[in-house]
């Protein structure tokens, strides 16, 4: 009986120990919240994202100065980085990568700021956009790497790539050195020149560089980018998705399958 | 990260290493110019061609994988993200990351962990020419005060290291070779203990540090680098003038230091100095609006071991605005206390003085624009009446900077300077420059220049000193990573 109590003891007292650290980390959205992630906001992110959120901070023009990126405009729809479908907005969990791991070349990591934190920030830049109150933005579904990929995996993934036509902004050779890209006729939505990412270097790679975030950026694009989402055009084939992560993997000499 | 070496205790600030082998006429010199300007321009539309991106990445941009341009408009000029980045001791503006970049232990470091602390600087002209009113007049040295153009290596190496230690607790120290002086040394080192008391409340500086770091208008963030000046070696008349912002300069002629040197009038000093010994205090505690500085140094031109009877104390207030569309703008002011920081000569002897220095400047950046001023007003008080008969005890610089971005890469800076001397009646030349300068970056770690300095006061034949000079052209590269 004795033994029993304990073990009851014990168990509430790590539920309730576990209970209270996920509401450390995701506090509640709400007023109190907001207001802690504007002063965050305020401190850390004013400078490139502006005082309205609409990305002219005083320091953002210098980031691209006449070409893209500019810093992200909070207030408009059209986030590059996402796991929804192209035209959604992001969800928190994308935001809070972003905010987490930076974007190479332009956003340095906010691990500095605790988890806590982020998600405050996460909390007020949502409130400078209406949409996210009408809108729940869903991920798409993304499936693990397969446990026996195509013996040809690279192999197909090359034709793919030349089937979709990615040569005509990444390159051949994925260099980045397209001809679109060097005539200078990629455009961002803010129709600033943009030149497209070099794939043999995966440390540029502003959604990530790992499988899971290569077969993000295929399936649904970088809105407000030249590069559109293939979800689409890999309906009911997402296997053949994984071919062309495994051939932009070895473009950079990763070991890719 | 550097500049020019300043040594001021010297006689000759960066004394100009003239070549008695050198031969050449001015017309030779005008066409050498030609053709390297012309190289100049196809060289980098060629290799604007060929390099389609522009990875930047020397030393913090390296630690967090970032461009240059997130902390600078044009380095070393930095934006307000970089200027908030510097405040807060390195770490990334509203953190405290210290302890994610904290140390490692040794066997668990790589290369790169070292690259991430660590950056270098090589630049420096290749070319230099000087063009005078009148050539070697009478009190110059042979050769120096003459038309000539010359070709050269890049002269200036810096090293530094930077970072943070722990939490808010970061150092820096740089290192520089200079060619041109032959002298290699520390330039900077220090370390800071930051958000003492609380948010943006202290934050404290130790060791050789430069003191108008985090003012509106920072010595060692110009574009247009300094070119030091010639003296005559046994007068240390000046033969050639300097070519910096002069509201930062010493501006008094035969002026000296304690152990009697005479102190150069382009110099920069005071709150102004390259860097000095001490300790300072800063922050913002009422918000980002307002920052205050207070600190104390060993004094003008004293390095470690202090000879100073006294301690030099200085203070400034900065007011900033950040809070419109791609817009910024900072005004500040500092009052520089010395105490017997020089000498006079009074006719028998050095006796001490206080050289004080006022001044106020101005920051402004909107989008591809950054313009910032300073007026500096020196004035030197406790000396004896003997030694002021001759001595004009006030002196006052102006410079004003634009810098702009023409292209994506191209950066159009121009200056202007003025200095009305001080100091000994027979020797001060007041002056008036203009600067203009056009850098392109290859890269944006690799750039390369042209500049042209005008004389704006009319150049005075038969005049040896800094009026003579009527122009000066310099073409360069400025490597970082």
């Amino acid at each position: 009986m004795h033994r029993r109590v304990l073990r009851y003891l014990a168990i509430l007292i790590v539920t309730g120990f576990c209970a209270t650290t996920a509401q450390a980390l995701r506090p509640k959205d709400g007023r109190d919240t907001i207001t802690e992630g504007h002063r965050i906001y305020d401190r850390a992110c004013v400078w490139c994202h502006g005082t309205e959120g609409k990305g002219d901070g005083p320091s953002g023009w210098s980031i691209g100065r006449y070409a893209a990126p500019r810093p992200r405009d909070f207030t408009a729809e059209s986030y590059k980085l996402r796991s929804t479908p192209s035209g959604e907005l992001p969800t928190d969990q994308d935001l809070f990568r972003t905010i987490t791991q930076g974007i190479p070349g332009f956003m340095p990591s906010y691990r500095s700021l605790n988890e806590q934190e982020r998600w405050q920030v996460i909390a007020y830049l949502k409130s400078l956009n209406p949409a996210f109150e009408q809108e729940q933005p869903t991920p798409m579904v993304l499936p693990s790497p397969p446990l026996f990929p195509s013996g040809n995996g690279i192999t197909n993934g090359r034709a793919l790539y030349a089937k979709y036509e990615c040569r005509t902004c990444h390159g051949d050779n994925g260099a980045g050195d397209g001809p679109e890209s060097k005539a200078g006729h990629l455009r961002d939505a803010y129709n600033l020149p943009i030149t497209a990412t070099d794939l043999t270097d995966p440390s540029s790679f502003k959604n990530g560089a790992t499988p899971h975030d290569l077969y993000r950026s295929i399936m649904t694009g970088l809105d407000g980018t030249p590069m559109p989402a293939y979800a689409d055009q890999f309906a009911g084939q997402e296997e053949a998705a994984w071919d062309l992560v495994w051939y932009l993997q070895s473009l950079s000499g990763q070991p890719g399958r | 990260m550097g500049r020019h070496r300043v040594p001021v205790r010297r006689n000759r600030v960066a004394i100009e290493r003239e070549k008695d082998t050198d031969l050449r006429t001015h017309s030779i010199g005008a066409t050498i110019v030609q053709t390297v300007a012309g190289l100049f321009v196809v060289i980098s539309g060629t290799y604007d061609m060929s390099v389609q991106t522009a990875e930047a990445i020397p030393a913090f941009a390296r630690k967090y994988a970032l461009n240059c341009t997130t902390c600078h408009t044009a380095p070393p000029q930095l934006n307000t993200f970089g200027e908030r980045f510097l405040e807060n001791g390195y770490q990334l503006p509203g953190t405290e990351d210290g302890g994610i970049t904290g140390k490692k232990n040794l066997g668990d470091l790589s290369l790169d962990d070292f690259a991430h602390y660590t950056g270098v600087r090589l630049r420096g002209n290749v070319l230099r020419a000087h063009n005078f009113k009148q050539q070697n007049p009478p009190g110059a040295e042979s050769g120096t005060v003459q038309n000539k153009s010359e070709l050269g290596f890049p002269e200036v190496f810096s090293l530094f290291t930077a970072g943070t230690l722990s939490k808010d607790m970061g150092f820096f120290a740089e290192m520089e070779s200079n060619l041109e002086e032959g002298a290699t040394g520390i330039e900077r080192a220090f370390i800071t203990f930051n958000n003492v008391g609380g948010e943006n409340i202290a934050n404290i500086r130790i060791g050789k540090l430069d003191p108008s770091a985090v003012f509106s208008f920072s010595t060692l963030r110009q574009q247009l680098e300094f070119i030091g000046e010639s003296t005559n070696s046994s007068t240390d008349a000046v033969q050639r003038a300097g070519l910096f912002p002069l509201a930062t300069a010493a501006k008094f002629y035969g002026l000296r230091d304690r152990s009697g040197t005479v102190i150069s009038p382009y110099a920069p000093s005071l709150y102004n100095a390259v860097a000095e010994t001490g300790v300072e205090v800063r922050g913002r505690p009422f918000g980002d609006w307002f920052m205050y500085q207070v600190g104390v140094l060993n004094g003008s031109n004293e390095g470690f071991g202090d000879s100073n009877k006294g301690k030099d104390f200085y203070g400034a207030i900065r007011l900033d605005y950040a809070r419109s569309a791609n817009f910024s703008a900072s005004l500040s002011g500092f009052a520089y206390l010395g105490n017997s920081n020089a000498t006079v000569f009074d006719g028998t002897r050095n006796v001490d003085a206080n050289w004080n220095r006022y001044g106020a400047a101005a920051h402004l950046r909107y989008k591809m624009l950054d313009l910032h001023g300073m007026y500096t007003l020196d004035r030197i008080t406790h000396a004896p009446t003997a030694a002021l008969s001759n001595f004009d005890t006030t002196a006052s610089g102006v410079t004003v900077a634009l810098d702009a971005y023409v292209t994506n890469r191209t950066l159009l800076s121009l200056r202007y300077d003025n200095m009305d001397a001080g100091g000994d009646l027979t020797q001060r030349t007041s002056q008036t420059f203009a600067g203009m300068q056009i850098k392109h970056y290859l890269r944006s770690n690799v750039a390369l220049y042209a500049r042209h300095d005008l004389n704006l006061r009319r150049a005075e034949e038969g005049n040896a000193a800094a009026r003579n000079l009527r122009h000066a052209v310099f073409v360069g590269i400025d490597i970082s990573y």
